[in-house]
């Protein structure tokens, strides 16, 4: 069974400030890891490998990004991926997430076209968009699941324990399917120096857009439908009005007089 | 190079102009943070405080001190664990404001970086300013060239003496020859001194570079502007193992080795030059057995390697694992590493110097080590990204810090107990005999007890938890025979955290009263008034 972790590099979140003049983030001298959900993502799929010894299951990490970017390839292989592949090419610079998932979509289907079972991380902690997945499993028309905290496998279906406002949620799908993980373990598990050494071993290739024949009018920055304007801390609610009241019939009785004062019902 | 050394005169400074705090109740009750350190010995008074700005300020309070026969005690961050800071009357010359970075320079020479700075800056400030790489001509009073500021910021230094509390001083770490887990790499705080400046007794500095006066004939001749003192360098001889006890003595010494470790009582330390170095990246690693003979084998076997010195060697025996697994079930997120197997009896942490060039070949060795001790480069955990990096260091502070925690819910209790804590080093080929004895005689004992530390320099740490004043009293004597023991051993009483006001007796367990005698009668030389740190090392009057 051929599980793939797609997974971005990050600046490590709390080292990063924003300029106050150009409102971009301020990235040098911070030291970039691997997206944490995206490590949720890898560690669900070891736990599934071990709980499935029979499926005989084949765990392939893949990122877009950078040469460097291999750093986090690398982690990905140390805490268990088989094999690591990275999409690296100056044509890919400046895609929004749209043109990113295109190039994932194509990475994914041209390296490992059998696959059973895609895992994500439900957002990268710099962007913190959590398009790309959704719009990746669009392109490869395949069924997703977004917020995962557990996953097992079921015959030919995923099942999926995902969070929802209220609570917990389960949802199955047919594979392949894409589903992306929202939480782990809170402490994060440390390789052993095996691990490390044996992960230094393993296949960890880059792929340009040629070699992928990806065509380059659907990737980068001129295939990208969105641009980023600013980012910005959004601003703090201001306190809003609480209506107390042990008698609901009272109670709606404000909350009706105080809408109706400031012009937010039409009577 | 000389034996004579002349001290300068300052001018002196209006005196009422100089910060200043008076009145023991005033200070009692509104600045008793001056009245404490991390030794949380209780007792501490004083009648005054000070706080210079600068040398000038430090030169003329003592000289009106000295003149009113005031004695003095040298504070600046108080994070030593003997007392030393603490002050029993008198007055407390505060050093705080005298935190600034001076300059860089560069030693032609030697080809060596070094900074220059003032006293009560902290190790963290060093470092977090000397890898900015922010350092611009403007804030230099070293001369230096625009190119030669540029060619340092091109690359990362640091200063490597690491003792853990890095809110320490540079001053009091000087005063101390402070040292940590990474001395087994770098040496102790000594070796990272260039030259420094000393307010003696008399109010005149000495200005003392490294390599310049040596003793001769066991002797050194401080002149002053009325007087000429004759130093005689105690005859005993200092252990090989590390040491932090007692005045530094060797026939040929350098002068400044004299000063460095003297715990204060012959100046105040105004201005210091410490030797950076680039930065090396390093990986954390710590590896399992399920026995402590296995663990020390490794130890020896690592150490003794040729070609991959690790930045340091750290110990955990199974009790301290023991106090990480409980913690682990109850609050996983304050050790925040993943659960330790229950069949591990000893762990070993180590750090070792890192590049993706030499992973294999430093991996491959440690790994056949680790097979001929019966463990393995699987039963290991090892990082390298600083975040993760940061992990294993938290790790190896959680055990003291948790150690703290048990000793503070026991103090509500009983107020009079107190951890009981050494820090005794040994020649390197009485480690196993050492370790043998220190679980032998707790076990015996029926002991609370957990040993963790500085393995690579045979310098752990028994820290005895008293369960009760029984306990208490029982532990202090089995301190007594653990320093005899040492010493027996070739080692020293304080091979880290020095002697203070509280350790007396153990300094004269390793040396004897003849050598107490010695480093008494330097001190009279130097400072015939005993106006500095009455009763750091030794008490001023013998018992």
């Amino acid at each position: 069974m051929k599980l793939v972790v797609l997974v971005k590099q990050v600046p490590e979140a709390d080292k990063v400030a924003v300029d106050p003049e150009t409102g971009t983030l301020i990235r040098e001298g911070v030291t970039a890891i691997l997206n944490p959900y995206c490590e949720y993502a890898l560690d669900q799929a070891a736990k599934l490998r071990t709980d499935n010894p029979n499926l005989d299951i084949e765990i392939t990490a893949i990122s877009m990004g950078p040469p460097q970017a291999k750093m986090a390839l690398l982690r990905c292989l140390e805490l268990g991926a088989d094999k690591a592949y990275l999409l690296s090419d100056r044509k890919f610079a400046g895609s929004d997430v749209w043109a990113t998932s295109s190039a994932l979509k194509e990475g994914v289907s041209k390296l490992v076209p059998d696959f059973d079972l895609i895992l994500t991380g439900k957002q990268a902690i710099d962007g913190d968009t959590a398009q790309v997945p959704a719009e990746t499993a669009e392109q490869l028309g395949i069924p997703q699941i977004t917020y995962g905290v557990d996953v097992k496998l079921n015959n030919k279906r995923v099942e999926v324990k995902r969070e929802v406002e209220t609570g917990y949620q389960v949802l199955s799908a047919k594979m392949p399917a894409l589903v992306t993980m929202s939480k782990g373990s809170n402490i994060r598990r440390i390789p052993s120096m095996q691990a490390i050494l044996d992960a230094r071993k393993k296949p960890l290739e880059s792929f340009t857009a040629d070699d992928l024949g990806i065509d380059e009018e659907k990737v980068g920055l001129s295939a990208s439908p969105t641009q980023v304007d600013k980012i910005f801390a959004p601003p703090s609610k201001t306190g809003g009005e609480i209506i107390y009241g042990s008698d609901p019939k009272e109670a709606a009785k404000k909350l009706f007089e105080y809408l109706k004062m400031n012009g937010f019902l039409r009577l | 190079m000389s034996n004579i050394i002349q001290a300068i005169k300052l001018d002196e400074v209006p005196f009422e102009r100089i910060r200043s705090i008076h009145g023991e109740k005033t200070i009692t009750q509104s600045y008793p943070n001056y009245l404490i350190d991390e030794s949380k010995t209780s007792g501490g008074k004083a009648e005054l405080i000070f706080f210079p700005d600068n040398e000038q300020e430090v030169s003329t309070i003592v000289r009106k001190m000295r003149e009113e026969r005031v004695e003095i005690t040298i504070s600046a961050a108080r994070t030593g664990i003997v007392g030393s800071a603490i002050p029993f009357g008198g007055a407390i010359l505060v050093l705080e404001r005298m935190n600034g970075i001076q300059g860089i320079g560069f030693d032609e020479e030697e080809r060596r970086w070094f900074i220059r700075v003032q006293p009560a800056i902290s190790l963290q400030e060093i470092n977090d300013f000397i890898k900015s790489k922010k350092f611009i001509l403007d804030d230099q009073n070293i001369p230096q060239t625009e190119s030669a500021v540029q060619r340092f910021n091109a690359y990362i230094y640091h200063y490597p003496v690491d003792p853990t509390e890095m809110t320490a001083s540079i001053g009091g770490t000087i005063g101390t020859n402070a040292s940590g887990a990474r001395t087994f790499k770098y040496g102790p705080t000594r070796e990272w001194v260039k030259r420094i400046r000393v307010v003696l007794s008399t109010g005149e500095v000495l200005d003392i570079p490294r390599g310049q006066y040596y003793a001769k004939d066991g002797k050194f001749i401080v002149k002053t502007g009325k007087e000429e003192y004759l130093v005689k360098i105690p005859t005993y001889k200092m252990p090989n193992a590390k040491n932090a006890a007692g005045l530094y003595a060797k026939p040929d010494m350098d002068l400044i080795d004299l000063f460095i470790g003297s715990e204060g009582i012959f100046g105040v330390i105004t201005e210091a030059e410490l030797w950076i170095k680039e930065y090396e990246p390093h990986m954390s690693n710590i590896a399992f057995f399920d026995n402590e003979k296995d663990a020390l084998d490794f130890v020896h076997k690592l150490r003794t390697a040729d070609r991959c010195k690790p930045d340091f060697i750290e110990y955990f025996d199974n009790n301290a694992l023991n106090l990480l697994r409980n913690v682990q079930k109850k609050d996983p997120k304050f050790v925040n590493m993943p659960p330790i197997r229950e069949d591990i009896k000893t762990a070993i942490s180590f750090d070792i110097f890192y590049t993706e060039e030499t992973l294999d070949f430093y991996f491959e060795t440690i790994g056949k080590m680790l097979k001929e001790c019966n463990s393995s480069l699987e039963d290991s955990w090892s990082a390298y990204e600083e975040r993760e990096t940061d992990r294993f260091k938290h790790f190896r502070h959680a055990v003291p810090e948790i150690v703290n925690n048990i000793i503070a819910e026991r103090k509500k209790q009983y107020p009079d107990i107190h951890k009981l804590g050494t820090d005794m080093s040994v020649e390197d080929q009485y480690l196993a005999d050492m370790m043998k004895f220190y679980h032998s005689t707790l076990i015996e004992a029926g002991l609370e007890y957990v040993i963790w530390g500085h393995i690579g320099d045979n310098h752990v740490h028994v820290n005895i938890l008293p369960r009760d004043l029984n306990d208490l009293e029982l532990g202090t004597k089995l301190y007594k025979k653990f320093a005899k023991k040492a010493v027996e051993y070739g080692g020293s009483v304080s091979a880290e955290h020095g002697i203070g006001k509280i350790k007396h007796e153990y300094l004269v367990i390793m040396y004897g009263e003849d050598a107490i005698d010695q480093m008494r009668a330097v001190k009279n030389t130097l400072d015939p008034d005993n106006i500095f740190n009455e009763g750091n090392i030794f008490p001023e009057e013998k018992e």
